[in-house]
């Protein structure tokens, strides 16, 4: 092999340069600092100024009034009432199915699995108008039967109510305790189970001394998100609760907005409805601090499965109720409604398609919002991960200053619900002399702002997977940082990168809780025209609106994963030369 | 030229010092082995001397250019040197192939000059015929290999080693070693090779450069640093070492002293050491030889009485325990031929040549930072 010249190196007696890969992190740096100003920081001080302002003039009149006007403080209470039985009702079926799942010989476990998943994907505002058409107290079919066909008015139930409410949420929130539980329960090792029973203990003993203890962090944990995610949803307290006259925080918000608008009030509202939020997810990091010692010896684990016997039975019957109730019964109500004439006892004896006829053909809105919806989530999807991406690389792979502040304001709107979200922005941009307000992209910015946590955290598990070495061998072969960046990184972290594309296009597609405040006739979203569509009253066409909105989110996230899984050449990545 | 001046390099990692005022010369083709526990600053002073961190304190210059100074680095791209990492740091999404092109591609190479210059390579490092391979269908040999063809076939004209054969086995770590060695030999492409195994940096190396607590010891050719180790941690390092105390009977270069209760064995001294100072004598196992004592009969001139307590056969050698008089415990290296047996009296001999005098106490010899290069 012949031998070049030399290194490339300076002229000699030259001053070496500062590298160039320094200003491009400065720049990086700076692109992601005013990218979370304007998303978060900008907004939240408005937001801020704005509860205790009016006219330019400080004053605590607006929070005054949220905490004693009766109107306000029954919606703080009702918000609190729902969040609590959501959250116990979420453990009471979550971790039930958890248990079953992942410790006992339960048939069609992967079916039980697949039920949470379903559960959790449905949007709850579809869920709650399922609800309505089942137990509405006059129209809803199961009252209707129960009061006309078997004479038993006795066994109606409202669901306009906070126990109609509860219901409805609990449906969208379970998965949250399921989903945390199973895995806890998973990455107990049956040897320290083993290990009390062999000292003596019985098998409740065992559960209550040993399992329990392990696993109670997370399943605490899951009812906090649950609770969290619950007092957050707009559609279902507003298409329950309205009717009922059941008050929430969302919707009391939501209707300060009425003309008048009520900018201070709502701003005080707002950041109650924060701090509520905040103080659940603080609640909520520490139950999961205290779960690290699950999964320290949760490695290569081997989970006990118990024989349960006959009993299995019974616990199926558990699984396949939560299945029938969560997954089953919403999907054939729309559906039946959808192609039901006139929906009643008697509605299978006169289908239809006309309804989807309407909303396809004639409702002009639907078209709109399709395109709307389709083009906000996969721009807020790329923008996030691209935001993301550089705030996780900025994070793990330099040395500037004040990388760790930049990495927590991206978590910041973790604890802001959707409608606060807009009720800042709104604050902001319609005191800045830029109209943007009533288009696509003040919904992008608010879609954006909610759900670059969502990125970071992604982002920041990809890189974090990819080994220093991998980046730095490129670059001792020559390449310069942008390259190396393209070359390397990028395709390594695609796998990761796109997971947290999905798992942003996913709620983005269904967003309702700040597009309800943001929307022109324009920029109208599909969620908000199945809202809009609900409020007319007309329960067929809505429900084959909600049909179609769940084809083309399902369609949606179907095609979005195989182009994410297309085009990789390469063999999975696992082991050679990845870090441990 | 492609020589390598390290001119009182320090780097901190906050309040801990990796690398202090550390300097080291090394020259144009010479393969040079950065060699310490770990902790010891060497992975430190590779990745200074590749760029990818800037010096606290001093200067790196090649040939006539400096490349590091506190002020600034040129980046490791443009500094046209290669690097093997400890994990090979092979691209898993990249065929083998294209690992090894992508330093051409980035240096706009035309393609048919690329694919003649990765089958050489490829050759050279016996991959032939495996280019279309993914590293996850390698063996840890392949994947190393395939990073020193990466790095090879840019042609730098310095490679730096991150302990290039420390993941992989015993058998394989030793041919790698030949290999290296082979492939240094036939490119002439200077060599930085950090490692923790002093038997690798002894049969690697053209001179070997011992790092302690961010500090050199010692720079010399393999032979120097094994046989007349600077001071105790080098002797330490280096491998199994006797530490025999001693009293100095007769200082200088001709000088003896007493081990053992009273034995003399002649030894040249350091300076500065007056009679009835407390010395260690360093010895290695293989520089002391036993001989049988018949019952009642007295040890000859410079050899010490002593007594086996413990014989462990090793195959192609018997590693021997001997007590002293004094209950000063040695170790030597016997051939299986020998035979000897627990509680058998012997007569130890020390080859002085093979043998170094420390002052007792902390460690006083000092390092030698500017040795001049071996014949």
């Amino acid at each position: 092999m012949s031998l070049s010249a030399g290194p490339a190196t300076l002229a000699p007696g030259t001053a070496p340069v500062v590298a160039g890969g320094v200003r491009a992190e400065r720049a990086v740096m700076a692109v992601a600092m005013v990218s979370l100003a304007l998303l978060v920081v900008l907004p939240l001080a408005f937001l801020g100024w704005g509860s205790v302002s009016e006219e330019g003039r400080p004053t605590l009149e607006h929070f005054r009034e949220a905490l004693s006007n009766r109107l306000y403080v029954t919606a703080l209470r009702n918000s609190l009432v729902l969040g609590t039985w959501t959250a116990v009702l979420s453990i009471a079926i979550g971790l039930p199915l958890a248990w079953a799942v992942s410790r006992t010989d339960v048939p069609a476990r992967r079916f039980v699995h697949v039920t949470a998943l379903i559960a959790y994907l449905t949007p709850p505002y579809l869920t709650a108008i399922a609800f309505v058409n089942l137990f509405s107290p006059n129209a809803g079919l199961v009252n209707r039967l129960m009061r006309d066909g078997l004479g038993a008015p006795a066994l109606t139930f409202n669901v306009f109510s906070m126990s109609g409410l509860v219901l409805v949420t609990v449906l969208h929130t379970f998965p949250f305790v399921y989903l945390l539980a199973a895995s806890a329960l998973e990455s107990v090792d049956a040897s320290m189970e083993e290990s009390a029973q062999i000292l003596g203990a019985g098998r409740w003993r065992t559960a209550a001394a040993i399992t329990g203890p392990l696993v109670a962090p997370a399943v605490l944990s899951g009812a906090l998100i649950a609770f969290v995610n619950a007092i957050a949803l707009f559609g279902s307290q507003a298409i329950i609760g309205l009717p009922g006259r059941v008050f929430t925080l969302p919707t009391r918000i939501y209707a300060l907005f009425d003309y008048p608008p009520q900018y201070g009030l709502a701003s005080a509202m707002s950041l109650v409805f924060v701090a509520i939020t905040v103080i659940a997810l603080a609640l909520q990091r520490r139950y999961l601090a205290r779960r690290s010692f699950v999964t320290v010896g949760g490695k290569g684990s081997r989970p006990r499965r118990q024989a349960l016997g006959p009993a299995r039975w019974g616990v199926f019957a558990f699984c396949v109720a939560v299945f029938v109730i969560a997954v089953l019964a919403p999907y054939l109500t729309l559906l039946a409604v959808s192609v039901s004439r006139s929906w009643g006892l008697a509605f299978w004896q006169n289908l239809t398609l006309e309804h989807y006829r309407f909303v396809l053909f004639e409702y002009d809105v639907t078209r709109r919002a399709i395109r709307n919806s389709l083009l906000l989530a996969a721009g807020t999807a790329t923008l996030t991960v691209l935001l993301g991406s550089l705030i996780g690389w900025i994070d793990l792979r330099t040395t500037l200053r004040g990388r760790r502040l930049l990495d927590y304001t991206s978590l910041i709107p973790l604890g802001l619900p959707g409608i606060v979200v807009a009720v800042a922005l709104i604050q902001f941009w319609l005191r800045v002399p830029v109209p943007i307000y009533g288009t696509l992209l003040i919904i992008l910015l608010a879609y954006t702002g909610r759900y670059v946590p969502l990125a970071v955290r992604s982002a920041n598990a990809a890189f974090r997977q990819i080994d220093p070495a991998l980046e730095e061998s490129a670059r001792i072969t020559g390449a310069g940082w942008l390259r190396t960046f393209g070359a390397v990184t990028l395709p390594l972290a695609r796998p990761g990168l796109f997971a947290g594309w999905l798992l942003v296009f996913v709620p983005a597609i269904q967003e309702l809780s700040a597009s309800i405040l943001l929307f022109s006739s324009q920029s109208i979203t599909l969620a908000v025209a199945v809202y809009n569509l609900y409020e007319t009253g007309a329960l067929e066409p809505v429900a084959a609106l909600a049909i179609v909105t769940m084809v083309i989110i399902t369609a949606a996230i179907a095609l979005a994963t195989r182009l994410g899984r297309g085009g990789t050449k390469s063999p999975p990545v696992e082991g050679a030369g990845l870090a441990q | 030229m492609a020589g390598i001046a390290i001119d009182r390099v320090t780097k901190r990692f906050g309040t801990t010092v990796a690398v202090r005022g550390l300097s080291l010369q090394v020259e144009d083709r010479e393969f040079v082995t950065l060699l310490g526990p770990s902790g010891c600053g060497k992975t430190t002073l590779l990745r200074l001397i590749a760029g990818f961190m800037a010096p606290d304190e001093g200067a790196i210059r090649v040939g006539a250019a400096t490349l590091s100074t506190p002020a600034g680095v040129v980046p490791p791209e443009r500094r046209g040197m290669g690097m093997v990492f400890q994990n090979y740091a092979v691209w898993p999404h990249k065929s083998v192939y294209d690992n090894v092109a992508f330093g051409l591609q980035v240096r706009r190479i035309a393609r048919a000059e690329i694919r003649a210059r990765v089958a050489r390579v490829l050759e050279l490092v016996n991959l032939a015929g495996l280019d279309a391979r993914y590293p996850n269908e390698l063996s840890g040999g392949q994947q190393q290999r395939v990073a020193l063809a990466r790095s090879l076939v840019v042609e730098p004209a310095i490679l730096l080693l991150d302990e290039p054969l420390s993941n992989l086995d015993a058998k394989l770590r030793e041919r790698m070693r030949w290999e290296l060695k082979d492939v240094q030999r036939r490119t002439g492409i200077t060599f930085v090779y950090v490692t923790h195994d002093q038997s690798e940096a002894l049969a690697l190396s053209d001179r070997i450069a011992v790092m302690h607590q961010g500090e050199l010891q010692q720079y010399g050719a393999p032979r120097e640093v094994y046989t007349r180790p600077a001071n105790r941690t080098v002797a330490d390092f280096m491998g199994l070492v006797n530490l025999i105390p001693a009293r100095v009977r007769r200082p200088g270069p001709a000088g003896a002293v007493a081990v053992g209760g009273e034995h003399i064995v002649e030894v040249a001294l350091p300076p500065g050491l007056a009679e009835g100072a407390s010395v260690q004598v360093a010895v290695r196992p293989e520089s002391v030889r036993v001989g049988v004592l018949a019952p009642g009969a007295a040890v000859g001139f410079g050899a010490v009485p002593g007594k086996v307590v413990d014989l462990t056969f090793l195959g192609n050698l018997v590693d021997c325990h001997v007590t002293l008089g004094d209950g000063t415990r040695i170790r030597v290296q016997v051939d299986p031929g020998q035979r000897l047996e627990i509680g058998l009296p012997v007569s130890v001999e020390i080859d002085a040549a093979a043998a170094t005098v420390f002052m007792e106490g902390p460690e006083m010899a000092p390092p030698t930072p500017h040795a001049p290069r071996p014949g």
